[in-house]
């Protein structure tokens, strides 16, 4: 079983504090990502699951049972590495049960063991050979390998794709999935990469700074951000993110970009607070001529990029990318009129950074203020 | 300015070092072959002919014997207790010590003292009247009287084996250091995670990277304990009762000392011979384990 929890951790290098109070709580069997910028401290929080550091202060717990002093081969944990991390001069059958020979597991069951986990990851060809003989994406393998035959509770990933190819990224990646499917163990999967993130999760931690900015499914990742931060980091390309403040329950854009209606529940803002408004770019939609609400932009640039095409349209000093259909009818150059989802619209706080959400209760009150049609 | 034609210009610019190579190397390589083919007594004569005869000489005699074997010993002993040393000092200074980099610093200075400096140095050490090391044993109790290290022929060698292992492990430790700071620290990690100990981990994540630069080191070192001389000039010039002469110190008491400039040279050319066989040794061993690798 592989229930995993961190209360509290801390952890200081010196007189910097990288770590400031890590709280996570995992059922077993799920997919846990740190997603954050490079030094926020993801591969520090991997390592102290693992038991290669020790944390200032906090709790470790795997199954109910804090495991820190536990030396990390005893923690039923097993760790995949960005730089693979294999034994030069062992031959990939030793290297993948490398493991089990510390372990003094008898020969025989050793060999079948990772004849095993071979056949799984479609290797069994290379096992005779040394890792200098081997591409970077057999070397991954070999190391999820490694990492796979002892059969732990957690398995722990440090950035295991950034070093392949962009093609050998997607598809190590769906085989990551297909083995979180089918072992169903708990995995903890450390990435920048946003995409990896939202593919591989069923839960993200977004980590900035030694914090965590939010802890949640993708999907509410991505549609609900917590913060500015995660608003900014995760999305390609990123959320559009307008300053301005509230005037008469709108919103006034500092740009000068205009007033933009805001959805319902927002009528217990009061006038002037500033605050940051955020829409992602695919809720960003053309609005044919009779649409009551839509604004009008300047096209600046329009990028096909295959499945999607990308424009850049300029309100005021502001600008808005817009994903739209490759089909969508619209010229650099020209103006054009467009409208945002009302249900996509992220609200912020600009002074805390932190997300504003709607009063149900209070819209009841301003009926009139809310100008998007319905439906 | 006049122009040289395209295809005489390298040699144009390497016309310099040609003319240095053959003052230094080729010029006194030649004059050193003939010399040794004859009876010349002083360096600067001639001599007749006499074509192998000093060598035949030279390979049946008692003192070349023995001297081989001196060389040989302090060789095997100097250079396996430097690669040994360093290779501990290399671990000890690669952990996050306190004050590592002073330490570093320090280590490295034995070797950047001259030769002869290092070679005074242990003299006074040794010294039967006033020596450091004569002091310290007393105190400890190893001995009871003063001895004189370098006056006896059972204890001069091992002196001259300790005064050499000193000035030269900190190469040996900077290398295997340079060699440790290229283990892969998420190797040792994983490592560590698979539940190797100290030892597997010594020989599964650091010997990887630690044995070519060694093999380099053991090189370098035996080929240069091989042709020792200096620190031993210093320190007994060959004695007490030659036993601490050594190929390159006999080379110069038969040349200078005795005079007998064609023998000499012909005991120049041997060592020259069995240096030229340890290097081609250690090149056959390196492209061997480069292939492997
Ligand atoms: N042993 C250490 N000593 C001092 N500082 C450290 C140590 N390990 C990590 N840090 C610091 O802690 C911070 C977080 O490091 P960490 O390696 O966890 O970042 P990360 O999120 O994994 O970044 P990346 O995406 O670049 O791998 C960094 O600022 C780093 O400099
Ligand atoms: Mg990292």
């Amino acid at each position: 079983m592989g229930a995993l929890s961190l209360v509290g951790l801390t952890k200081s290098f010196g007189a910097l504090q990288t770590l400031k109070g890590i709280d996570l709580a995992l059922k077993d069997g799920e997919f846990l990502v740190l997603l954050g910028p490079s030094g926020c401290g993801k591969s520090t929080i991997l390592n102290m699951i693992a038991g290669l550091i020790e944390p200032t202060s906090g709790d470790v717990r795997i199954d109910g049972r804090s495991v820190l002093g536990v030396h990390p081969k005893d923690r039923d944990i097993a760790m995949v590495f960005q730089s693979y991390a294999l034994y030069p001069n062992l031959t990939v059958a030793r290297n993948i049960g490398f493991g089990l020979e510390m372990r003094k597991v008898p020969g025989a069951e050793r060999e079948a063991a990772v004849a095993r986990v071979a056949e799984t990851l479609q290797i069994t060809e290379l096992l005779g050979r040394r890792p200098a003989a081997l591409s970077g994406g057999q070397r991954q393998r070999v190391a999820i390998g490694r990492a796979l035959v002892r059969d732990p509770a957690v398995f722990l990933f440090d950035e295991p794709l950034s070093n392949l190819d962009a093609k050998l990224r997607m598809e190590t990646r769906t085989e990551i999935k297909r083995l979180h499917q089918s072992l169903g163990k708990t995995m903890v999967y450390v990435t920048h990469d946003q995409i990896e993130a939202m593919t591989l999760a069923t839960r993200i931690a977004v980590l900035n700074q030694g914090r965590v900015e939010q802890f949640d499914t993708p999907e509410m990742i991505y549609r609900r951000p917590a913060s500015l931060f995660v608003a900014g980091f995760v999305g390609s390309p990123g959320m559009n993110l307008l300053q301005g403040r509230i005037a008469g329950g709108r919103f006034l854009a500092n740009s000068g970009a205009g007033i933009l209606p805001l959805p319902d529940g927002f009528g217990h803002l009061s006038d002037g607070q500033a605050v940051t408004f955020g829409i992602r770019p695919e809720d960003v939609s053309l609005a044919g001529p009779d649409a009551p609400v839509a604004l009008p932009a300047m096209v600046e640039v329009v990028e096909l990029t295959g499945p999607e095409k990308l424009a850049v349209l300029r309100l005021g000093d502001e600008r808005i990318t817009a994903s739209l259909a490759p089909g969508a009818a619209i010229e650099p150059g020209s103006s054009c009129r467009f409208l945002f989802d009302p249900a996509a619209i992220v609200l912020f706080d600009t002074a805390t950074a932190q997300r504003l959400d709607p009063h149900p209760d209070r819209s009841r009150d301003h009926p009139a203020r809310s100008e998007y049609p319905r439906g | 300015m006049p122009t040289i034609p395209t295809t005489l210009r390298p040699w144009a610019l390497m016309l310099p070092l040609l003319v240095v190579i053959l003052g230094v190397v080729t010029w006194p390589l030649f004059r050193t072959v003939s010399l040794s083919l004859s009876d010349a007594g002083l360096v600067a004569t001639s001599g007749t002919f006499v074509g192998f005869d000093n060598f035949a000489k030279n390979f049946g005699s008692k003192a070349f014997q023995a001297a081989f074997l001196n060389t040989a010993w302090f060789t095997l002993l100097s250079v396996g207790a430097e690669l040994v040393l360093g290779v501990l000092v290399a671990l000890l200074l690669n952990q996050p010590i306190r004050g590592r980099t002073a330490l570093r610093g320090l280590m490295i200075l034995p070797w950047a003292l001259p030769t002869v400096v290092n070679a005074i140095l242990w003299r006074l050490i040794y010294n039967p009247e006033y020596g450091a090391l004569n002091s310290l044993l007393l105190q400890l109790g190893v001995i009871e009287s003063y001895r004189s290290w370098l006056g006896q022929p059972q204890s001069a060698m091992l002196a001259m084996v300790v005064a050499d292992v000193w000035k030269n492990f900190p190469i040996v430790a900077l290398i295997g250091l340079a060699a440790l700071q290229s283990v892969p620290r998420e190797t040792h990690a994983a490592a560590i995670v698979d539940g190797a100990g100290p030892l597997a981990r010594f020989r599964f994540v650091i010997w990887p990277y630690l044995a070519g630069p060694l093999m380099i080191a053991l090189v370098l070192r035996t080929i240069e304990a091989f042709k020792v001389f200096d620190i031993i000039w210093v320190m007994t010039r060959g004695g007490p009762a030659n036993s601490t002469r050594t190929l390159s110190i006999l080379v110069y008491q038969e040349a200078f000392s005795f005079q007998r400039a064609g023998s000499g040279a012909s005991l120049a050319l041997i060592v020259t011979l069995f240096v030229m066989l340890l290097a081609s040794g250690y090149v056959a061993i390196m492209r061997r384990s480069a292939l492997r690798g």
